[in-house]
């Protein structure tokens, strides 16, 4: 079946780079003629009937009336920036600039460009493509009579969702702001963490009817090189349609894709982002996705929160504790539960044996089958209370709250102790919310397992699940790391956090050529002298 | 693929599935198929040897009623509440009756909770080799299980309703340890009776039942459980019994002393730690043991009208130590007389003198009376509680 498999997806793979270079030969590059009427009619047809795509016929206003064109896509660009900074100049003022200016310019393109419009940034194209792929990004393109140069000007000023607070990363310390839609603005949130000259965002568009702008951001020097050159690697060999959202790109280059465990992180927030920058990490943005991407991503990430690292440390070493304990019982409690009810009844304290047996009297069902009904009704509910319009939530939720909290038990279908342990499971499993669908899946197998092969099935299943995790790489590095293989260094920021001050390089394994995070011995400590004495003196 | 790599897959797979069926025994068992034994009582026949036990169940719908139910610990009839039922089959051995048991029973007996095991005196004076042989061989039988002698028929025992707890094996098995925990009596699991037989010279023990009437406030007439005493056995027979004091003095011997009181004719002791030990010495054919104790403990009770000096505290040290010493000697004396080393001083030789107890071993039922026992008692006074001056002088 394996071979099978991987010998489709291989002629799959060929078959469509295939295709990719056919059509890349095929479509030679179109200039820009001198005819303007000429032009605007092969952009007609590349750019077809679109309501939304405006071309705007214009006078030059120089001595001799230039005929011009100005073409752009409704709802993309900055009207204001058009009418106040592009046609104004061109229409009226250009004469008038021209009379005060006293430059020779070699062409007229060249002194509209440098001294007519009083915008950011322009640049210049000679072929219709680059006209085409301009003004479908947000760009405003000029055309004019006799000139085989286009001008395409930057005036992305689409209508964009604002900066909001996270809602997936919730955190009462730290910052409050959020990715957005727009590339721009969470490339810039996250430049207002990282000042570094050295931060880079590396851009590139990824598919074929899309083309969204894809940002690479890593730091030089901090992020090692092969790692971006690996992801470069990666990201180009994608060919595809459409992006739509992150999670297109991280399926397209994660190191595992047939593994139950992410191998590539996902961070709502320009903090999240910036630290794992800063640990040597790379991110990539997507236009149009409100999230980033991270790599490489160990299995401990997963565990540790933003707000780990702005509380104390004391809390915080405790509460990821409580994230590892809970996710542990999230994918167990149901198997244990079951193993020790039908196969080692003996393992229960005997007061607890006498209750649980009390609940079980009667019941119809074996107790792995009342388990996997429980996980099945509750997967059920919160997918449900996911999807549901808004104003139908509560409804689903009382209703799901009474037929599982109550009526099942009454009704003699499932054990009061087995809603409990449900109950318990579910809240645990949304302690650790990276893994909260990996952990619906293992909870299941393992329940399952539980059901037919008792603790001793779960044992073997759990040593099987460990080895392939630790089997597992992500961008070449171990994702059990810093744990296995073993960084006593890197366990400063595992099990617990190590304040601030004691973790002064960044994390060995993700091989980091600048190593060092800060200078070591800063822990604070209280002047020797009482201060109003030193003060004094 | 390569043939290589699908070899190796198919070894992965089977590596993830070989060590499931290579586990040897597996057995689901559903809770409401099993029949939680939380008592058993073994009567052997003395004239014939036949097996009766008594298997003292819980009802696991009683109990779901009761918790569920007013709370009250009695039903609308004012009968009390069955959680527990009996079940009882003779055979010639255990198994012979546990075979017989599925002739009636509806669900398969569950041993691995048993809290205890009730012995019946007249069959533990012909001997309880049936069980101890089960219990030794049998892989599922839990070492942690109580054992107690009754003065009756173990059925007897296991009927009477009595207590707090509305499982009477569990209320049984917590008055034993209560007991022992106070340093009545010993608490004997199977495991320290398996010791104990092993050693081949160290007598078992066993804390003995008894029924009482009591007459309760409104003249009704109950049963009650009442540990009376402690057996002791040679071998697998019950040879003889040990009384309060002679229990409480066993316990002191073989530092068995958790917490507990000292009484004195003048005031009473609360024990706060205590320790004992068993120094043999060998002087020729004689052997001299001392057995150690170091007690602290609390004055709690006074009955003079006297202030407290450091003379009364000396005076009070010296009566405790004398009467937990005649409580060791009360006990020795016993041991002496049915010729039972329930204190392990044959252990004890044993370990110090590996090459001369060869010799001694076998002659050692011979030569335990004649072992001269000194007991030395060392106590403190820690504290003389909150009033160190007589409310009601004389």
């Amino acid at each position: 079946m394996f071979r099978l498999f991987s010998k489709n997806m291989h002629h799959w793979r060929t078959s469509s780079s295939k295709n990719q270079t056919k059509a890349t030969q095929n479509r030679s590059p179109v200039y820009i003629s001198k005819n303007l009427e000429g032009n605007l009619q092969i952009l007609r047809e590349a750019l077809g009937q679109s309501s939304d795509v405006v071309i705007r016929d214009m006078k030059i206003n120089s001595n001799s009336n230039v005929d011009a064109a100005v073409i752009y896509i409704d709802g993309l660009i900055d009207r204001d920036l058009l009418n106040r900074d592009i046609l104004q100049p061109l229409m009226f003022n250009l004469q008038l600039i021209k009379d005060n200016v006293s430059q020779n310019h070699s062409s007229p393109i060249d002194f509209i460009k440098s001294s007519v419009l009083t915008v950011g940034q322009i640049t210049e194209t000679e072929n219709i493509d680059g006209v085409i792929s301009g003004v479908l990004s947000g760009s405003i393109a000029i055309l004019a009579e006799g000139v085989t140069q286009a001008l395409l000007i930057d005036a992305k000023g689409w209508e964009a969702r604002s900066i909001a607070e996270p809602t997936n990363e919730v955190s009462i310390r730290g910052p409050k702001d959020s990715f957005t839609e727009t590339l721009r603005t969470n490339t810039a949130l996250l430049r207002r963490k990282i000042r570094d000259p050295r931060l880079t965002f590396q851009s590139l568009q990824i598919g074929e009817r899309s083309k969204t702008d894809i940002s690479v951001a890593y730091i030089k020097g901090v992020t090692p090189d092969n790692l971006i050159a690996e992801i470069n690697q990666r990201l180009k060999r994608i060919d595809t349609d459409a992006i739509l959202d992150v999670g297109y790109i991280e399926q397209f280059i994660e190191d595992s894709p047939v593994s139950l465990f992410p191998t590539v992180g996902t961070s709502e927030r320009p903090d999240v982002v910036a630290a794992k920058i800063l640990e040597g990490r790379a991110a990539i943005f997507v236009d149009g996705s409100p999230m980033a991407l991270t790599m490489p991503f160990l299995f401990i990430e997963g565990f540790q929160n933003p707000e780990d690292y702005y509380a104390r440390p004391f809390f915080a070493s405790f509460i990821r504790w409580v994230r590892l304990v809970g996710f542990v019982l999230s994918i167990y409690l149901p198997g244990i539960f079951v193993s020790l009810k039908a196969f080692h009844p003996e393992l229960f304290p005997t007061q607890l044996l006498v209750s649980v047996a009390a609940g079980r009297e009667g019941l119809p069902f074996p107790v792995v089958l009342e388990a996997l009904l429980m996980l099945v009704l509750f997967e059920v509910l919160r997918e449900a209370g996911l999807r549901m319009p808004r104003s139908l939530g509560q409804a689903v939720s009382i209703v799901g709250a009474l037929v599982i909290g109550q009526s099942a038990v009454s009704a003699g279908l499932v054990g009061a102790p087995m809603v409990i342990v449900i109950a318990a499971t579910a809240i645990a499993s949304f302690l650790v919310v990276p893994y909260a669908d990996v952990g619906a899946l293992l909870r299941l197998i393992m329940t399952v397992v539980a059901g037919f092969l008792g603790l001793f099935g779960m044992v073997v299943v759990q040593l099987e699940i460990l080895s392939y995790m630790a089997s597992l790489r992500s961008l070449g590095v171990p994702y059990l790391s810093p744990v296995a293989p073993l960084n006593i260094r890197g366990l400063l920021d595992t099990f617990m956090r190590a304040p601030l001050w004691a973790m002064d390089s960044r994390p060995a394994f993700l091989e980091s050529p600048d190593m060092k995070r800060q200078s070591p011995g800063q822990m604070p400590h209280a002047p020797r002298n009482k201060l109003n004495k030193r003060e004094s003196q | 693929m390569k043939r290589g790599q699908r070899f190796k897959i198919y070894m992965v797979i089977l590596l993830i599935i070989i060590p499931v069926f290579l586990s040897g025994c597996w057995d689901s068992k559903e809770l409401n198929k099993l029949s939680i034994v939380s008592g058993l009582g073994w009567d052997i026949d003395p004239d014939t040897g036949e097996v009766t036990l008594t298997y003292q169940s819980i009802i696991p719908n009683e109990i779901k009623s009761s918790s569920s139910g007013s709370g009250g610990g009695e039903q609308k009839g004012g009968n009390p509440l069955r959680t527990i039922q009996l079940d009882q089959d003779t055979g010639s051995s255990s198994y012979d009756v546990l075979n017989r048991y599925t002739q009636h029973g509806s669900r398969i007996p569950f041993y691995q909770h048993t809290q205890v095991y009730v012995f019946g005196k007249d069959g533990v004076q012909r001997g309880i080799y049936p069980f101890l042989d089960t219990q030794a061989r049998n892989p599922v039988a839990r070492p942690n299980v109580l054992m107690v002698v009754s003065e009756k028929k173990a059925s007897d025992i296991l009927g009477i309703q009595d207590g707090m707890e509305n499982i009477q094996a569990f209320g049984m098995a917590s008055e034993i340890k209560l007991s022992a925990t106070f340093t009545k009596y010993p608490a004997v699991t199977v495991l320290e009776f398996q010791k104990r037989l092993m050693s081949q010279t160290t007598a078992p023990i066993a804390p003995m039942v008894g029924i009482f009437e009591e007459t309760g406030p409104e003249g009704k007439k109950t049963q009650k459980i009442r540990i009376t005493g402690t057996a002791v056995f040679k071998g697998d027979k019950m040879i003889g019994q040990l009384n309060e004091r002679e229990s409480s003095g066993l316990l002191w011997g073989i530092n068995k002393i958790k917490i507990g009181f000292v009484m004195l004719p003048e005031a009473s002791l609360e024990i706060v730690t205590a320790k004992s030990k068993i120094v043999p010495e060998l002087q020729g054919d004689q052997i001299k043991i001392t057995i150690e104790i170091d007690e602290e403990s609390n004055l709690i009770e006074y009955k003079g009208h006297q202030d407290m000096t450091s003379d009364i505290l000396q005076e009070l040290e010296k009566d405790q130590a004398k009467e937990i010493e005649s409580q060791v000697m009360a006990a020795v004396e016993k041991s002496f007389s049915l010729d039972a080393d329930v204190f392990g001083f044959g252990e004890a030789v044993h370990r110090k003198y590996k090459k001369e107890w060869q010799d001694l071993k076998p002659r050692w039922d011979e030569i335990y009376p004649d072992i001269e026992v000194v007991v030395k008692v060392k106590t403190h006074l820690n504290e003389i509680g909150d009033i160190n001056k007589a409310l009601i002088k004389d």
